[in-house]
């Protein structure tokens, strides 16, 4: 067989069905082998489209995500993708057709070194320099890819590669097992010393508890140790939803409560988050009193910003039961309870005009149970953070690091096509959705439900907000009141669509979206002058948030 | 302050612009580089001298992470001006 079939074959082998991609020269004869192959590859109108559909599959679905672009600018297309999936340690396997040997190094049409443009971006990348090596490299790609914390791996392949002839027999189970994760308890007693002895515990969850399958030990944790906990953007659904103690998310845009209660706190369990800046604000304000115990798969996040009192390596799922040692904090579970009360979400919004909060939580509300929301980067984002309650955090598809605009819709066709059977909403923003707008042709050519719900102020609203709390109300470039007719646009595609501007309009409008088969985008006009509220503004400790009544 | 790291290294044609990526952007400067294959060529040995006002920690932490990296060593650290 040549090299190109080989390549399918290897992907059938790790139980890859679902490919995204777009062809080209120096990826020609893998999609010649596409032909007749099982693997469905689904065309998307862009490859950092075909990438964060890649990124959509995974994190909806847990498995790994594979994308397919050409040599030159299918391969660079690919790189914010790859990026983003890097930050958020997202694990997907990128091919990319490169030009053949002969020509390598010459500057020869669509050639670009990707391998050299790969450094930045992925955990590790790959060039084949001959068929022999083919079906190892890939094995490969796909075991760092998964293994330890997860990320993007690129398998750059010369064209020369692809058709040469290999007598390739698939081995019956080359899938290498994955290895064991090192673990360490050796600091187990010292974590459960601290939390036994703590009277202001508070558990700061990130991404890493559910990329370790360590949801159940995270809720038996949480009901054996009980303490108030807060999640990061990537953990949102993380805590069960009968869990009284649960404050939401934490950071610039968090809940009062969790902030307040965190800068309070007198230990800090960090588990599978790294202190983000977003997260922190101030870093050498965060949470002042607070001892760290911080767990992790990644030894590089120990210590890189804030030092940990107690620091566990390795799988969560040993972790969790091996650090809990009950705790005896009903004052404090009071204490947050109360903040929690005090700053509750208000949704009494006055006027006519749709306030976005209050429409999100209608949408929460509404949204079938297992929903998947998507979203784009800026004010709409946050609103979903703070309004949409998730019952886990696969249903809840963010660009968290790399705050990529554009990542929805193509993240949305990824989780639909992840899992079938649940609904997937992408809820965007106007400047956002423009930026892989063209996915649009996706859904249509695959008539994809994906409900699209686009909450417009006709602004880049965070980059307004941010100019009007901070640079004088001087909106350089954040207009853009000349958008198009966004129930039109979806129209060209064959999606039907609604536009609503009043309060009253949004109950049947959301009924409408829902009770439609197939795809269907909803135009929520806002006001441009709401905002996010509330805001830790740059270098500021996050008590000092910003709150409507203070703007 | 001056570092040295002794790394041994799977020979793969990027493995020394990783290491100068990393190093480049977590914000050290290079100060030194010596390579040498081992005697079946599959490896290298790498003498890598960084200088840096952050802790070597956040510097070995992230390098350990390349995956064409076997191992890691710090040698030393001396003082840049008694280097020079």
């Amino acid at each position: 067989m040549k090299g190109a079939e080989l390549v399918l074959q290897v992907l059938q082998q790790h139980g890859v069905d679902t490919i995204f991609g777009y062809p080209g020269g120096a990826i020609m004869p893998i999609y010649d082998a596409l032909y007749q192959s099982d693997v469905k590859h689904y065309l998307c109108r862009h490859e950092q489209g075909g990438a964060f559909s890649a990124i959509g599959y995974a994190r909806a679905s847990g498995k790994v995500g594979v994308c397919m672009a050409t040599s030159g600018p299918g391969a660079t297309n690919l790189i914010t993708s790859l990026a983003d999936a890097m930050l958020d340690s997202v694990p997907v396997v990128a091919i990319t057709g490169q030009v053949s040997q002969t020509v390598m190094g010459t500057d020869a049409f669509q050639e670009i070194d990707v391998l050299g443009l790969s450094l930045a971006v992925t955990k590790h990348s790959f060039m084949v320099r001959s068929v022999d090596e083919l079906a190892a490299t890939l094995h490969e790609a796909f075991a760092i890819a998964q293994s330890g914390r997860p990320g993007p791996v690129l398998v750059d392949i010369p064209k020369d590669v692809q058709l040469a002839e290999i007598g390739y027999q698939a081995e019956f189970n080359a899938a290498q097992p994955t290895a064991p994760i090192y673990t360490s308890l050796v600091n187990a007693a010292k974590a459960r010393a601290l939390i036994a002895a703590a009277q202001k515990p508070m558990a700061y969850i990130g991404g890493g508890v559910h990329m370790a399958g360590a949801m159940a030990q995270l809720q038996q944790f949480l009901t054996a140790n009980p303490m108030p906990s807060v999640t990061t953007l990537k953990a949102m659904g993380s805590v069960a939803k009968d869990n009284a103690h649960y404050l939401g998310m934490l950071g610039m845009h968090g809940t009062q409560a969790a902030n307040l209660a965190v800068q309070q706190c007198d230990l800090l369990i960090c588990l599978g988050a790294r202190f983000d800046d977003r997260v922190t604000g101030n870093l050498q304000k965060f949470a002042p009193d607070a001892k760290v115990i911080h767990v992790d798969i990644d030894p590089a996040e120990i210590n890189k910003v804030r030092f940990a009192n107690v620091a566990l390596l390795g799988d969560m799922q040993q972790i969790l039961p091996a650090i809990s040692a009950g705790t005896n904090c009903a004052d404090w579970l009071a204490k947050c309870a109360q903040l929690k009360q005090q700053y509750g979400w208000r949704y009494d919004h006055p006027g006519e005009r749709i306030y976005a909060p209050l429409m999100l939580k209608q949408l929460s509300e509404r949204m079938p149970d297992n929903s998947v929301v998507c979203c784009d980067v800026g004010q709409h984002q946050m609103w979903v953070a703070q309004h949409i309650r998730f019952s886990s955090p696969r249903n809840h598809l963010s660009s968290g690091g790399l705050g990529t605009m554009g990542f929805g819709l193509p993240a949305a066709i990824g989780a639909k096509l992840a899992r079938p059977q649940d609904t997937v909403i992408t809820v965007s923003g106007d400047g956002s959705f423009m930026m892989n707008v063209q996915e649009l042709a996706t859904i249509k050519r695959f008539r994809l439900p994906v409900k699209i719900v686009i909450v417009d102020n006709q602004r880049l609203g965070m980059v307004k907000q941010w100019q009007q709390l901070f640079f004088n109300e001087r909106y350089s470039e954040t207009d853009l009141s000349d958008n198009p007719d966004f129930v039109a646009l979806a129209a060209a595609f064959a999606i039907p669509g609604h536009c609503i501007t009043r309060k009253d309009e949004v109950e049947s409008a959301l009924e409408a979206m829902f009770t439609w088969p197939g795809p269907y985008l909803l135009h929520v006009c806002i006001d441009d002058k709401d905002n996010v509220w509330p805001l830790v503004p740059p270098g500021a400790a996050n008590e000092e948030m910003i709150t409507e009544a203070k703007a | 302050m001056n570092h040295v790291l002794n790394i041994t290294a799977t020979n793969t044609p990027a493995v020394v612009e990783r290491l100068l990526q990393v190093t480049r952007y977590r914000g050290y400067e290079l100060a030194g580089l010596q390579l040498t294959p081992r005697h079946d060529a599959k490896s290298l040995n790498i003498t890598l001298t960084v200088s840096g006002d952050k802790p070597i920690h956040l510097l070995t932490s992230q390098l350990h992470k390349l995956y064409d990296i076997q191992q890691l060593e710090l040698a030393g650290s001396e003082l840049a001006v008694l280097s020079a």
